[in-house]
């Protein structure tokens, strides 16, 4: 037996069981924390006994829609352990662990699904030893907290040239980034991307992180650029181009009611898909989880069932009713995934918009990111615009400089002031989309969870 | 009238929200009726002269500051001759540091700048980041009580509030004036309580956030110095700026109860 591992089990344990008779909410990565201090080489030698061996999911958006798709549509043929989102550090993962296994350190799943903050990703590669990684993009975000992209795509690329040749990497060959990231590794590589849409989305004028081709430094041309610096690229001195993606998206329609349907070829197979989220962003996630799960050889109708009646993770795309009263609400937290929720969301029929900006450290202390994001395109959109939040008043300032009318009476910082001031001031037939940051969504839950019946999904 | 903007090396140093202060200068000049154009000027361009009022130069990260630092020296002489020429130049961060002498990374990596600045950079262990609030010298302070058009706002400051992210420290020499002293965060290094550095009308400094937009004083000012080379001096009409001080003492206040 391992004394080590049982006690840093035990103690894992313990510190759960005290956190839940507490009623504290969060603390999810605690028993982690108090396991790894144990016994640090926990998360290796659990994971090594989980049956068909585990997938990561790392990038900087659409991590935690990914992994929440890939269980829902796994979770008929496997027991799943799966880190919830908030908790993807390495302690995340090994309180998701410790909570179970036996005390012997027996799994009660035998596949896990851990998404991965892209700081740790190196980390997570050399304790789990995945059979699965998924790469999804990579753009900035939080620099303060993550450093340099550069840096980061370099701990990728020197972690994937360690992973053991039998290793199925599945990576967004639109990303630029990400497939030289990918450049000489060893195991199977698959690609997906976006081939065509019919939906023409506002194009973004956004700051790109990548202008150069990554393998020569000649200039990066595409000939579609979807998002940022998302697209069919090619570069116009050296070879270094988007592969031939083995999984594709064709004829994309995003619809008005924030549905979406589309054509999708997975090798040779080709089949039309409709499910109930918005956005292009969402196609990403979509196609990584089929990337996954076919390599679990899932049945192509049971995928695209479990797809057409997936609703969305927490707080990403959350619809929620408060008396009546019809509220959608997308997180928002980096320039890249706000600027195309900036784009989709007027494709409904919402009047009013209530956006949510706190500093807090799980938000980023700075707020200059609101000035790399494109509100210009919401300019006559929406009938009542309302700001709130700790930095509420730069919020406002990014809104008045984006020509857009906000009184300064709709400002408020105080959050619970004002969600339950706008809730009760719109009118039934209207609906509210909230853009809150993360922790402005956390206080958000709280406060319209003393409201009574409302559904929130799982965090 | 018209202020002929330029943006230095847009795609290649845009972090930390830099843009928007090419978006503040634009939109307080249109809403004063003051035409604007904005060019970019960016790797590979290599114009015979510099015709423009105001320069902005932002951060960018590590391999953009090296690929741009090689470039800049191609258009060193013209930038340099603009600014003798009165022309306005703000820069920030990344790009502070490249129009110092060097920039000497951790690694012990020699980064060349033009030395428009009589200053140099070391890169440190150290990273500075946080809000950063400085009051400004006592002569740009004067000449924004001179040329800051209040009206139902009155001016209640002249203080600078931005966000630093940097781990390069700055050194100033002798003869090079500091933009103002710190009151709370690090500045140019962290020691000696400078903050930024000005020569002519250019100006560098490490203030994110983005300045110009919660600092419309300051704005204002680079907007009538840039007039004032074709047009002499111009009397700015005012604005009603009480969004930008509410989002300038709101993020003060939060500066100093932390």
């Amino acid at each position: 037996m391992d004394l080590k591992l049982f006690v840093a089990i035990l103690v894992g344990k313990i510190a759960y069981f005290l956190i839940k008779i507490s009623g504290k909410s969060g603390g999810t990565a605690a028993p982690g924390l108090y396991a790894l201090k144990i016994d640090p080489q926990l998360i290796t030698k659990l994971t090594r006994k989980i049956k068909y061996g585990s997938v990561l999911i790392s990038g900087t958006n659409g991590k935690t829609t990914t992994a929440r798709l890939v269980s829902e549509i796994l979770s008929s043929k496997f027991p799943i352990l799966h880190n919830r989102q908030g908790s993807n550090l390495l302690r995340g993962i090994a309180s998701t662990l410790v909570c179970n296994s036996t005390f012997l350190g027996t799994m009660k799943g035998n596949l896990g699904i851990w998404e991965i903050d892209e700081a740790v990703f190196k980390q997570a590669c050399e304790t789990i030893k995945p059979k699965i990684v998924v790469l999804l993009n990579l753009f900035r975000d939080q620099l303060d907290r993550y450093g340099e992209i550069d840096t980061i795509k370099k701990n990728w690329h020197e972690s994937l040239l360690k992973l053991d040749k039998s290793t199925l990497l599945i990576a967004n060959f639109d990303d630029p980034g990400i497939v030289f990231t990918s450049r000489n590794f060893k195991g199977k590589l698959i690609g997906f991307a976006v081939e065509s849409t019919k939906s023409h989305l506002p194009p973004v004028d956004a700051v790109s992180d990548i202008n150069h081709c990554p393998n020569c430094q000649g200039k990066l041309k595409y000939k579609k650029v979807l998002t940022s610096h998302l697209g069919n690229f090619y570069c116009q001195t050296c070879l270094f181009k988007r592969p031939e993606p083995k999984i594709s998206a064709h004829d994309i329609e995003l619809k008005p009611n924030f549905a979406t349907s589309l054509k999708i070829k997975n090798g040779n197979k080709n089949f039309s898909l409709s499910y109930n989220f918005p956005g292009l962003y969402n196609v990403y996630n979509v196609l990584a989880s089929i990337g996954v799960t076919t390599s679990f050889k899932v049945n192509t109708n049971n995928l695209i069932k479990t797809i057409e009646n997936f609703s969305g993770a927490f707080g990403r795309y959350q619809k929620i009713r408060v008396n009546d009263k019809k509220i959608t609400i997308f997180l928002i937290k980096n320039p890249a995934g706000a600027n195309e929720v900036l784009r989709t969301i007027p494709l409904g029929k919402a009047l009013s918009l209530l956006v949510i900006l706190n500093d807090n450290f799980a938000d980023g202390r700075d707020v200059s990111w609101i000035w790399d994001t494109n509100w210009e395109i919401l300019n006559h959109k929406f009938k009542n615009l309302f700001v709130s939040g700790t930095r509420a008043w730069d919020m406002a300032l990014r809104l008045k400089y984006a020509d857009i009318k906000l009184s300064k009476n709709n400002v408020y910082e105080d959050i619970s002031y004002s969600v339950q001031t706008v809730i009760e001031n719109m009118n039934n037939k209207d609906t509210l989309i909230v853009l809150p940051t993360y922790t402005a969504l956390l206080e958000m839950q709280k406060l319209l969870a003393k409201k009574g019946q409302i559904k929130w999904h799982e965090q | 009238m018209i202020l002929k903007i330029c943006h230095l090396y847009p795609n290649l140093m845009n972090t930390y929200g830099d843009k928007g202060n090419i978006i503040c200068m634009v939109n307080r000049c249109k809403w004063r009726n003051i035409n604007v154009t904005v060019t970019n000027i960016t790797t590979g361009q290599s114009p015979s002269t510099f015709d423009f009022d105001f320069f902005f130069f932002g951060g960018g990260q590590d391999v953009a500051q090296s690929i741009v630092s090689k470039d800049l020296q191609k258009k060193a002489q013209i930038l340099k001759k603009a600014v003798d020429e009165e022309a306005v130049l703000l820069s920030i961060c990344g790009g502070y540091q490249l129009l110092q002498k060097y920039f000497l990374t951790k690694e012990g990596k020699k980064i060349k700048g033009i030395g428009l600045f009589d200053a140099y950079t070391q890169g440190s262990n150290d990273r500075m980041i946080q809000n950063l609030l400085i009051n400004l010298n006592p002569d740009l302070h004067t000449q924004i009580k001179s040329i800051y058009p209040t009206t139902n706002y009155q001016l209640q400051t002249t203080n600078l509030i931005g966000f630093e992210n940097h781990s390069g420290k700055t050194y100033l020499g002798k003869n090079l004036e500091p933009i103002g002293n710190v009151i709370s965060g690090s500045g140019n290094n962290g020691e000696d309580k400078t903050e930024g550095a000005i020569y002519k009308n250019a100006f560098g400094c490490y203030l994110h956030g983005s300045l110009l937009p919660k600092n419309p004083h300051f704005a204002d000012l680079l907007i009538s110095k840039a007039l004032e080379r074709r047009y002499g001096k111009i009397k700015l009409e005012p604005l009603d700026d009480s969004i930008e001080w509410n989002a300038h003492q709101s993020a003060v206040k939060k500066t100093l109860r932390m």
